[in-house]
């Protein structure tokens, strides 16, 4: 990437103009031709000292990672997790030396959840970051929009989408590490049916992200022989549910899927416990719900012990002591209290939230690359990913950045292994995981109620 | 639970914050002759207040006369410092309108920056929720209605009964011929600012009370049913506003017991077209 500036200079002498122009105002006396072209070179080698990365050249330019997401609107809660992901992972590798000597900054796009707002943020954040390396982010929300940009821009993406149209699509420089939504939907579903559900209602909102999880829920809901007894779509930009809320109540379900970020499913909560008589339908989100945002909103609107009560979600197994977790929370907890937007609730959620964990490895894995290929040049470092994350035979497991560079500096194959567990990326890009059920505990904090095995999701796979 | 009945319950309450807000628009817009589109923004400022004084421990009841003084003095503001300007200029109603909508941009990313892009709640009880017939509300929703009903009265009584009332309604009907009936329609229409402004906030506080958990860009689509409600009824008009509300309010929550309720908003639009092709004044409006 930062040797674009020596790819430059051809091109630019490749235009026509620029040669015409050259020749009508070039310089007739040698000395003086000689002194341009002196010159030209120096300023040439310059500008490449300036613009260029990678350790062949000694800069110490700062890198950029750009979290783009959504800060405003109803999904507003996800962008601030992952900058705090972001922020973290940087200040752990900056505190290890940096990339290749680069120290490594965290900026932001705001796509406030929208594909007509993300693709502008997108272009704006491509033609303004300097030397940006890397995009974390890309919930489902703006990623069908914005993954093919920052694609043809050749920049390394680690995306939050769980939208199933890229799980047979190549984008080269696209990579996942969450499943696809319809694995999530039916996680939901073997929830449902682990605790003894056997009446379902949806609640879903109308955003891209949530509408994804509708129809697997329903295929999934039928094929374990369940009974779908409502299905409400959720205006993410309304203000009540009253009536979505009395639908819900009247068709008596055990239990309610439901992912609509922002106010609306606070609110929906709280109008459903109304409407039932103060009484609380259990709840089955998705993995979404895990951040300290949704914990606190929900917990204001009906209760900590209610919600407690009655709350379950998938979420990806991550692990919750080890190296690979004490590194993660050290990081982390480097930038509590400093990440704007993300000063909300109880702080070791964000330890859960898979927006956090699994961007903290994307992160990790990439700067990894860097280090592995001993250049930012992304066409170098790209393909360090998968041989790092997947790992090759021989390699020794590492569970931080420190660690990583310490091994690769000594010679060593390596192969990361953070908080998300082991990575195994295909020919897309993507390594999903598998899946454990989380509740709440009444202070906000997330607890790992059971697991989800894969016969278990097999069995409600339609 | 019947379904309807419920839903009738819900339209009552909708329409009761509604009510509010459009009357407060509609007398603004009636007396000084800007449709300002930055009244729901300034709603939201009043429930931000409503919220910072709720959380230091004052009531939300103590807080909401906070936000209408608060939301008072904003409006008075937005007055004196942004759109009288542009009128002494002989700024056109459109620009007027383009400059309101520029203003609600700034108020309500404003207040994003301040609070950030998640909701807050105040600290507060529903209270019991009660059942009649088929109705099912709450205590502090049968507040909400008691206040938007002590409002519609207290208006009535403003615009009928009060030298500030007739003024106003003087002031609106023919601004010039007002003037050289002695009234001073300047300082009329800064206080029509600080009355609709103190309405503003009131809505602002009781719409963030009932639906709960709010942010900075609550009431974007609650301005579209204010101008709803407004132009339903007939701009310009107090009791045409009070009707329009409650038409909206009963049209959405009604609706979404029959179709798919995201759409229930797109219902009340339909309904507001095809009334305003049938008469474009409104309902309570004069026919030209």
């Amino acid at each position: 990437m930062f040797e674009s500036a020596h790819a430059a200079a051809p091109a630019a002498a490749r235009l026509p103009g620029a040669a015409r122009a050259v020749r009508r105002s070039g310089p007739r006396r040698p000395w003086l031709r000689t002194a341009c072209v002196a010159g030209a070179v120096t300023l040439a080698a310059a500008l490449s000292a300036c613009g260029s990365g990678g350790s062949s050249s000694g800069s110490t330019a700062t890198l950029t990672f750009a979290d783009v997401a959504p800060f405003s609107g109803p999904d507003a809660a996800l962008g601030p997790i992952y900058l705090v992901s972001c922020d973290g992972t940087t200040s752990a590798i900056n505190e290890a030396g940096g990339i290749l000597g680069h120290k490594v900054a965290c900026t932001t796009a705001d796509t406030r959840g929208e594909p007509a707002d993300a693709v502008p943020a997108v272009g704006n954040l491509l033609s303004t970051a300097k030397n940006l390396e890397l995009v974390i982010g890309c919930t489902s929300d703006e990623a069908a929009s914005v993954v093919p940009v920052i694609n043809k821009a050749k920049t390394v993406m680690f995306c939050m989408t769980g939208q199933s149209e890229f799980d047979h699509v190549k984008y080269p420089y696209f990579y996942r590490l969450v499943p696809p939504d319809l694995a999530e939907s039916y996680a939901m579903t073997v929830i449902a049916q682990n605790l003894g559900y056997q009446k379902i209602a949806l609640a879903f909102g109308n955003d891209i992200g949530s509408q994804t999880f509708v129809q697997p829920a329903v295929a999934a809901i039928a094929k374990a022989g369940l009974q779908l007894v409502a299905n409400e779509t959720l205006d993410l930009h309304a203000t009540t549910f009253r009536t979505e809320a009395a639908k819900i109540v009247a068709a008596h379900p055990d239990a309610i899927m439901t992912e609509a970020l922002g106010n609306a499913d606070p609110t929906l909560f709280a109008e459903i416990k109304q409407l039932n008589g103060g009484k609380m339908i259990p709840i089955i989100g998705t993995s979404a719900a895990i951040s300290p945002v949704f914990y606190s909103a929900c917990a204001k609107a009906v209760g900590a012990s209610d919600l407690a009560a009655n709350f379950h979600a998938d979420n990806l197994v991550t692990a919750t002591s080890g190296p690979a977790y004490d590194a993660f929370t050290k990081a982390l907890l480097a930038v509590k209290g400093k990440v704007s937007g993300a000063q909300t609730g109880d702080f070791t959620t964000y330890f859960t939230a898979p927006g956090a964990v699994h961007l903290y490895d994307g992160m990790n894995l990439a700067a990894l690359a860097m280090v592995a290929a001993g250049s930012t040049d992304v066409a170098k470092w790209k393909p360090w990913i998968a041989k790092i994350g997947n790992g090759v035979p021989g390699a020794v497991v590492v569970n931080s950045f420190a660690q990583g560079v310490a091994d690769l500096k000594a010679g060593k194959q390596i192969r990361y292994v953070g908080p998300g567990g082991p990575t195994s990326f295909d020919a897309y890009h993507d390594s999903p995981g598998i899946f454990q059920i989380d509740t709440y505990s009444t202070s906000g904090a997330v607890m790992v109620s059971g697991n989800i095995s894969a016969a278990q999701l097999r069995a409600v796979t339609p | 639970m019947s379904l309807l009945l419920a839903s009738v319950g819900f339209g009552l309450i909708t329409s009761a914050v509604l009510a509010v807000a459009a009357v407060g628009f509609t007398l603004q817009f009636a007396v000084t002759d800007v449709l300002n589109l930055a009244f729901a923004a300034v709603m939201t400022a009043g429930a931000f207040t409503a919220y910072l004084v709720n959380e230091q421990g004052y009531s939300v009841w103590v807080a909401l006369v906070a936000a209408m003084a608060a939301s008072s003095l904003l409006s008075v503001a937005l007055n004196y410092f942004v759109y009288s300007p542009f009128q002494r200029r002989g700024a056109a109603p459109i620009t007027l309108v383009i400059v309101s909508l520029g203003m609600a941009l700034i108020i309500e990313f404003g207040i994003a920056a301040f609070a950030g892009g998640v909701g807050v709640s105040y600290q507060m009880s529903q209270g019991r929720t009660i059942t009649l017939g088929g109705l099912v509300l709450t205590t502090v929703q049968l507040t909400i209605i008691g206040i938007s009903v002590v409002v519609m009265a207290g208006v009535h009584a403003l615009l009928r009964y009060t030298r500030l009332g007739k003024a106003m309604r003087a002031t609106a009907a023919n601004r010039m011929l007002a003037r050289s009936s002695g009234i001073r329609a300047g300082r009329v229409i800064a206080t029509t600012w600080a009355v609709t402004g103190a309405l503003c906030g009131l809505a602002g506080t009781v719409f963030a009370i009932d639906i709960g958990t709010f942010d900075s860009s609550s009431t974007d689509i609650f301005l579209i049913l204010i101008l709803a409600a407004v132009f339903l009824g007939g701009p310009g008009n107090a009791y045409a506003a009070m009707l329009g509300a409650l038409v909206i309010g009963l049209i959405t929550e009604v609706s979404a017991v029959y179709i798919q309720a995201d759409y229930k908003y797109a219902v009340a639009f339909v309904v507001l077209l095809a009334m305003l092709a049938v008469r474009p004044s409104g309902l309570l409006g004069v026919k030209t």
